[in-house]
């Protein structure tokens, strides 16, 4: 029995003996060279996440001893709101001296807004772990899309732009930021505008075009990903019909009307009595004139507000007393806006002609009447007195 | 060479004038120039008259203006001509009803020296021309026209433009009012030629000649 109790301690002490020769021992020295291994810097992405969304975590561990490696047996993150969603450090990993080695972990959250400090943690397979709080915010405040400006109303098949802002107010950038116009009976251009990545803090104008036919509210929705998760933000915009208060109004005036060989030549003013420019502002005669060189179409160009141009217009017209003039007019996104005048010929036409020349073809006719009148007679007494 | 001036009586005393023409032979040649120089003055009259009409077409018919001009001159004269032939005419054939006897000869010569207030008619509408048509203000019809509208709106402005009418209001006058100076000397002229009593010559000139002047009133009221 001695001899069992005695064989049994020296196998003890022998294995003892060997331990050093195939791992090492928590010694002063390692647990020395263990506190120089820190976390160096911590980044998550997306920055801030959305209640329910998913990204990575990655920290950067450094060995800060100059000679002596760390050997690593597992490393981990997470807690209850912070949750790890994959495992790939389990095993033992090889920090060199003066290195710094990523730990990136993928990590999803439910919890809702707020600030939560996940632990992680890092075994050292010759001293004790290494435990270090990564803050992290769940904030759920989307992207802001705000109207800078859009008409006041629409018209049926008139295009009309739409000026919008798109901000990002969280603390973290957003990528694929996409603005997206939909809506009955409208069109809209262009439907999708990719703005791209938006940095926290900043904003983007976006101008699209709608074009409705009829009386509808149009959708503007955002969309963008948070990392690799993605979110929304809409927007509804009332298109109602009416007349836009602002839009330019050019009234034609001082219009006069001369003859010459059977053209009329309308000359006159265009005044922009509105708040907005007149493009293109052309002017023409309307059936029944027939347009005539040389000014079958007059173009005064852009008015704006306030302005004022000289136009001329010729054309032909046959037994008319009364001439449509028409004055067209583009806005700034080139929808053509008509006003028709009817501007009166006959004071100077051929039918005013007749009219003024009736008293003045009397005369005369009158004196030829009586110089027939009197030869007549003249001869008349001649004859009686020959008699 | 003295000239033979015995025929001015006419204009006065026409009744006195033929009395002595009439025991004369048949002399076409003094009535011939009367007429011939009426033609020309007449022509001469066309030719300020047609200038607003040549510049009316001169978009539309470049080049042609003179072509216009020639035939607006060349039918004043033709038309002058063809007049002493008509009106000898019409009241040679109107003094049949009233038993005219006389060679159409003498009725021609006779009716030709009526032409010669045709001459101071024609000189007076020659001035009264050059001063109206500088005033006529007349815008070419655009070259390359095809409405026809277009150019009879272009043609009724240019008679209703003042100067224009002012000009044919008075040129129309005129020529009334020296037509019915022709007209009492042809009234003596027929009477001797076709041998008619006064009455007789005066309604075979009168009547067609009123007619002509009632044609002139109604065409110068439609203006």
């Amino acid at each position: 029995m001695k001899n069992a109790q005695v064989l049994f301690l020296t196998a003890i002490l022998l294995l003892s003996g060997m331990l050093p020769a195939v791992s090492a021992f928590t010694t002063p020295d390692s647990i020395v060279a263990a506190g120089n291994v820190y976390v160096a810097n911590t980044t998550y992405d997306p920055g801030t996440f959305f209640t329910g969304d998913s990204g990575t975590v990655t920290v950067l561990v450094t060995n800060g001893n100059a000679n002596q490696s760390t050997v690593v047996n597992h490393a981990t993150i997470g807690d209850k709101d912070i949750r790890l969603m994959s495992h790939p450090y389990d095993t033992s990993a090889n920090i060199g001296p003066l290195q710094t080695r990523p730990f990136t972990f993928s990590i999803e959250t439910d919890a809702p807004e707020g600030t939560y400090y996940p632990t992680f943690s890092l075994s050292f397979r010759d001293a004790d772990s290494l435990y270090y709080r990564a803050p992290v915010k769940v904030d759920n405040t989307p992207l802001e899309l705000s109207t800078i400006e859009k008409p006041d109303t629409f018209a049926q098949g008139q295009k009309k732009t739409l000026d919008v802002r798109i901000a990002n107010p969280r603390e973290s950038d957003v990528r694929n930021v996409v603005l997206e116009v939909s809506g009955d009976g409208i069109t809209a251009a262009p439907a999708r505008t990719f703005v791209g990545d938006l940095a926290a803090g900043a904003s983007v104008p976006v101008n699209f075009t709608i074009t409705p036919d009829q009386p509808t509210t149009a959708h503007l929705t955002v969309d963008y990903n948070n990392g690799d998760n993605l979110h929304s933000v809409a927007m509804d915009l009332p298109v109602s019909f009416g007349i836009d208060k602002t839009q330019a109004n050019p009234v034609m005036s001082n219009v006069q009307v001369t003859s010459t060989a059977g053209i009329y030549h309308v000359t006159g003013d265009v005044n922009n009595a509105g708040l907005q420019t007149a493009y293109t502002v052309m002017v023409t005669s309307l059936s029944p004139a027939v347009p005539q060189d040389p000014y079958k179409t007059y173009v005064v160009g852009a008015l704006k507000s306030d302005d004022f141009g000289s136009f001329e217009v010729t054309f032909s017209a046959s037994n008319a007393a009364v001439v449509p003039i028409q004055l067209s007019f583009k806005d700034a996104d080139g929808n053509i806006y008509t006003a028709v005048q009817d501007v009166k010929i006959s004071a100077t036409g051929q039918n005013a002609a007749t009219t003024t020349n009736g008293s003045s073809t009397m005369l005369p006719v009158i004196v030829a009447v009586v110089l027939v009148v009197v030869f007549v007679a003249g001869w008349a007494l001649y004859l009686r007195r020959k008699k | 060479m003295k000239m033979d001036n015995s025929f001015l009586k006419v204009l006065v005393n026409p009744s006195g004038f033929f009395q002595d023409a009439i025991t004369k032979n048949e002399n076409l040649k003094i009535p011939a120039l009367i007429v011939l120089i009426s033609a020309v003055v007449g022509a001469a009259a066309a030719y300020f008259i047609v200038t607003p009409t040549v510049t009316l077409m001169s978009g539309m018919l470049s080049g042609m203006g003179p072509v216009i001009v020639l035939a607006a001159v060349a039918a004043a004269f033709v038309i002058t001509l063809i007049s002493w032939l008509l009106y000898a005419g019409i009241f040679y054939l109107v003094s049949i009803l009233f038993h005219g006897k006389g060679s159409f000869n003498r009725t021609l010569e006779m009716i030709g020296y009526g032409f010669l207030p045709q001459i101071f008619g024609g000189l007076i509408s020659l001035v009264v021309a050059m001063h109206y048509i500088p005033q006529v203000i007349v815008q070419a019809i655009p070259s390359g026209t095809q409405d026809s509208q277009v150019i009879l709106d272009a043609t009724t402005s240019l008679m209703h433009d003042p100067a224009m009418m002012a000009l044919t209001q008075t040129i129309t006058l005129i020529s009334i009012v020296f037509l019915l100076w022709s007209a009492n000397i042809w009234i003596f002229g027929i009477q001797y030629s076709r041998h008619l009593a006064v009455r007789d010559a005066a309604l075979s000139v009168g009547l067609p000649v009123i007619l002509y002047i009632i044609y002139s009133i109604y065409k110068l009221g439609a203006l």
